[in-house]
């Protein structure tokens, strides 16, 4: 890079990126504080500030890395990240009492969130190869394997939300990279099964059949039509196993989805609460501080995945949507700059980086809104918590990254 | 993937980019349907929910002692408080008026609340009744303000009783995450002995009053009126069975010494005298606690906080010796007739373990007459480690004795393990014999002194101490007896006389314990003394009476006293005769133990007899 000191990196900046991130972040801490405020919770709020200021931290430390640095590094990372993965299966237990979480010096740390962007990378990387071919059903075997290792080892967590942003990238990076639609549909057809799966049986094995035999009209390929059944099969009747091993209180969010009537008490309380928080909060919002359902605390473990209900409640619809199009913004400026990128590995790692943070968007405001089953997904920037926080972060660094050096190496 | 000509195409871009906008319209048209269709319903749902729930807390039980007598009650106290949220500020002229608040204070903790602004603020302690029916008129002009019922404890008391009573203070924040749910800051808890022990049966119930909250968090009305409010339920009230006089008589005999007298029914179990010395005066815990008294107590090298009745744990020394006398004949390791010779000494393990004397052949009722050393060393090389602790722990030797108080030692009974544990392969079969005269790492309470005196005294059951006879619920208005806990030991009634002769003789025969002697009744005991190089020796002595019926069992032990027989005993039989013989004594006199002497008649039996054990 030419010139001296920061300026230069100042100047590169982008800044439609940048500026949307900054004002979530504001928004996110001013929620996190309204929500906690009262009370001993407070230190959530002083905590936050520290992983505010880490995230920033580690969003400049991306910034410096050299050109192509990601390219060459992704199958490193990844591979660091198994091996985190791992190691949380193995010691992540015995750690914090929940697997999935390493705890250091009283913070939790979660490698699962790191690890999707390391895949991300990883996936990038081998699409983005030369020899790799989309026709190819062995190459398309690899990539798949990139994604259903971390998959895996996260599900075993067992984390059912986490694992499903897994495919969400996935099927959008494949669709950047030029994939034959017949081929997509047949990707997405496992999520498909397994949330088929946790409503009925029946429903799962007629969605099964129903795409296996699509399959074998187009390609009338019967092998694999059967191979391809059979692989639906087993995930949807492992999805079924690992939500009757799931724990009582995710068990019970997904029946109350289904059926929210039935225990507006205990297990559906959440979401009603959060919708007459947002619902009450009305055009202007009730002000500041001055949120009785937040304040009140009627939405409980508000400042994690039901944050967006603080903004919603307190500034009203004209804070929600102001909100939403800052994260409009944001990924739409994401995708023009993966349409204008030279090159096809900084072009996916950027179209799967904002895959990723708009699903976790969508899904956890549509959680709040009571529009999607509650699967426990923070809200990028804004809700409490370290690991992903500084994860979206750092996504935004690599974006900010792959912008900066876009012609190439200078 | 040459072959890919859609690779990041504009089309592509476009579908992505349009998902995403369209999931966000989605979000934005549900935000219209929440916010703006269905708002009015909401609206008013949010102010329906806004019941706030308003914690009451419930009157402390009382506690009485074995008179019936009033000894630590409740001492209401009213503290006016400002709900920052609700306060008005052209309000507070009238408030100044009325109850001459200090101006500045409010701001200041008015302000200053800012965003915990729900959470009423204190303003003005120690209110009249007066002043409350005052704040009551003017309620409705004073939105924000109320008060707050604290209470403190108010002691009635004769005696001290500070270690068996323990103290009630604010409750700290690690307790706040050990008790659990029932509790949030600002509770008063008991701390320590009884206070702590029956907490969840002193504190009562805490009550709950809900109260609507409009939109604004402003108390509208109480909710549905009150119909769902649930009362606050007093604490239940405890009689003790702790005799003030005796207790008061044994204080002032220990005011000028340090450590602890047990006195115990051994008929029950229930504790007449729990006293530990240097104690501390409970009206200085109650209520706001100074920082100079706090830091006194504190730093004190007596340490008057530390409960030496049941948390310290010394060697017992010739005390322990009817243990190891009880287990060899339960276990016919000897029989009462059974002599083993004392030529003075006991070479062992390349030592030579001493004696008082030579007390040529003695059977085991002259052994504890006399505290020979050596019929010990070899008796409990006989009976060996395993016998050493099943016995012990019959008696509640290293554990607990269940005692209703909330802090206990077990003390220490070695086992083989702990020895192996503790030097590895340096220790000797010596260890062993010291444990046989109570000396070395063998540690008991005077707490569990007492105890297993009572239960030597009513011929071989245990009562698990207890200071408290009965429950008042003020609910019900149901006084309940606490059930006795006791448990027949597997010994003989034979091996118990024998152990009750030896302890009469040492009292009334030729032994160490003449000064334990109470004129007109029979006394029996033992002396210990416990080694504590290499400062003075502690004074042990326990003993029962009368010896027919006994109706008292006695433990004390003077710290750095010397010997059991000429410190310890006359304190045990000064508390002997006041209860057997009660009338109001002024102990202060006695200072020493050669002012107490006097008070109980001494003959001289054995001159010539060295006084020591």
């Amino acid at each position: 890079m030419k010139g001296r000191g920061i300026s230069p990196y100042v100047r590169r900046l982008d800044w439609m990126i940048l500026a949307p991130v900054l004002l979530l972040v504001a928004f996110g801490l001013l929620a996190i504080f309204s929500a906690t405020h009262n009370a001993e919770l407070i230190v959530k709020f002083q905590k936050q500030i520290f992983w505010a200021a880490l995230g920033i931290l580690s969003l400049l430390l991306v910034l410096l890395a050299p050109p192509r640095f990601f390219h060459y590094s992704a199958y490193l990372l990844y591979g660091a990240a198994l091996l985190l993965l791992s190691l949380v299966l193995v010691f992540g237990h015995t750690v914090s009492g929940n697997a999935g979480w390493f705890g250091i010096g009283g913070f939790g740390v979660q490698p699962s969130e790191f690890a999707k962007i390391a895949t991300i990378l990883a996936l990038a990387r081998y699409l983005s190869d030369r020899t790799t071919s989309l026709r190819s059903l062995p190459d398309i075997g690899k990539a798949i394997g990139i994604v259903a290792l971390p998959w895996l080892l996260i599900f075993m967590q067992p984390d059912f939300g986490t694992g499903l942003v897994y495919w969400v990238f996935f099927i959008s990076m494949l669709f950047w990279s030029g994939a034959e639609m017949l081929l997509l549909i047949v990707m997405l057809s496992p999520v498909l099964v397994a949330v088929l799966a946790i409503i009925d049986l029946w429903y799962f094995i007629l969605a099964t059949l129903v795409v296996a035999g699509l399959y074998y009209i187009v390609r009338r390929n019967l092998g694999f039509a059967l191979i391809f059944f059979a692989f639906n099969l087993s995930i949807g009747f492992g999805v079924q196993y690992a939500y009757e091993h799931l724990p009582a209180y995710q068990k019970a969010r997904i029946a109350v989805f289904i059926d929210p009537s039935q225990a507006p008490l205990s297990a559906g309380w959440n979401v009603i609460q959060s919708k007459v928080a947002v619902g009450s909060g009305g055009l202007f919002g009730k002000g500041y501080l001055q949120g009785t359902q937040t304040q009140l605390r009627f939405v409980p473990e508000q400042w994690t995945d039901f944050i967006f209900c603080v903004p919603a409640e307190e500034f009203g619809f004209i804070g929600a949507v102001i909100i939403l199009l800052l994260y409009g913004l944001l990924f739409i400026r994401g995708l023009v700059i993966a349409k204008n990128l030279e090159l096809r590995f900084a072009s996916l790692v950027v179209a799967g980086l904002v895959a990723m943070l708009a699903f976790h968007v969508v899904v956890s405001i549509g959680m709040s809104l009571g529009t999607i089953p509650v699967i426990g997904i923070p809200l990028p920037f804004m809700s409490y918590g370290g690991s992903f926080f500084i994860t979206s972060m750092v996504a935004i660094g690599i974006i900010l990254h792959a912008w900066m050096y876009r012609t190439g190496m200078e | 993937m040459m072959e890919n000509l859609e690779f990041a195409g504009r089309r592509r871009a476009y579908i992505l980019g349009g998902l995403i906008v369209f999931s966000l319209a989605l979000l934005v048209i549900r935000l219209v349907d929440l916010q703006f269709l269905q708002y009015e319903s909401f609206r008013s749902t949010a102010e329906k929910n806004s019941i706030r729930q308003q914690p009451k807390s419930p009157l402390r039980g009382n506690m009485y002692d074995r008179d019936g007598a009033l000894i630590v009650e409740n001492n209401p106290s009213y503290t006016l408080t400002i709900t920052p949220f609700e306060f008005q500020w052209h309000t507070l002229p009238l408030l100044v008026r009325l109850f001459d608040v200090d101006t500045n204070l409010v701001r200041y903790r008015v302000t200053r609340a800012g965003i915990n602004s729900f959470d009423p603020v204190k303003i003005l302690p120690n209110l009249s009744f007066a002043q409350v029916s005052l704040l009551e008129e003017n309620r409705t002009l004073l939105p924000g303000v109320g008060f707050l019922i604290e209470s403190t404890r108010r002691y009635n008391l004769d005696a001290r009783m500070a270690h068996l009573l323990g103290y009630t203070k604010e409750i700290s924040p690690t307790l706040l995450r050990t008790l659990g749910e029932y509790y949030q800051p600002g509770d008063i808890v008991g701390f320590n002995g009884i206070e702590a022990y029956y907490e969840p049966i002193l504190r009562g119930r805490k009550g709950y009053g809900y109260h609507t909250v409009n939109a604004m968090g402003r108390v509208v009305e109480s909710f549905e009126h009150g119909r769902s409010d649930i009362p606050a339920r007093e604490g239940a009230d405890l009689f003790l069975s702790i005799d003030q006089q005796l207790q008061r008589y044994g204080e002032q005999i220990m005011r000028n010494r340090r450590g602890a007298i047990v006195a115990m029914d051994p008929r029950n179990g229930e504790v007449l005298a729990f006293v530990s010395a240097p104690d501390y005066d409970l009206n200085d815990l109650s209520g706001k606690i100074s920082p100079e008294v706090w830091n006194g107590l504190i730093g004190n090298p007596a340490k008057p906080m530390y409960n030496r009745c049941s948390m310290a744990a010394y060697p017992p020394g010739s005390t322990f010796k009817m243990l190891v006398a009880v287990a060899a004949l339960q276990e016919g390791i000897i029989d009462p007739d059974t002599k083993i010779h004392c030529p003075g000494s006991y070479p062992l393990a390349g030592k030579d373990f001493r004696c008082h004397g030579a007390h040529g052949n003695v059977g085991v009722v002259a052994a504890l007459e006399y505290s020979c050393n050596v019929f010990f060393y070899k008796l409990i090389f006989k009976l060996g480690f395993a016998n050493l602790q099943k016995y012990g722990a019959l008696f509640h030797f290293g554990r607990p004795t269940g005692m209703d108080i909330s802090n206990e030692s077990a003390g220490i009974v070695p086992s083989e393990e702990y020895y192996n544990r503790r030097y590895g392969t340096r220790w000797n079969i010596g260890y062993l014999v010291n444990l046989g005269i109570g000396q070395g790492e063998v540690n008991t309470t005077p707490l569990q002194m007492a105890a297993y005196t009572a239960a030597i005294a009513n011929g071989g059951t245990y009562y698990t101490p207890h200071a408290v006879r009965k429950v008042r619920d003020r609910f019900r208005n149901q006084t309940t007896d606490i059930p006795v806990k006791s448990e027949k030991l597997p010994i003989s009634r034979e091996a118990m006389s024998v152990i009750q002769r030896g302890m009469l003789r040492v009292v009334h025969g030729g032994g160490t314990g003449y000064a334990a002697r109470v004129s007109g009744v029979r006394v029996a005991g033992k002396t210990g003394t416990a080694q504590n190089p290499p400062n003075p020796d502690h004074a042990w002595f326990v003993g029962y009476a009368p010896f027919e019926e006994p109706t008292i069992a006695v433990a004390v032990i003077v710290e750095n006293g010397g010997f059991g027989g000429s410190t310890a005993a006359p304190i045990a039989a000064a508390m002997i005769r006041q209860y057997l013989y009660p009338q109001r004594r002024e102990a202060s006199s006695v200072r020493d133990s050669t002012e107490v002497a006097p008070a109980v008649e001494i003959p001289v039996v054995h001159p010539s007899h060295p006084v020591a054990d």
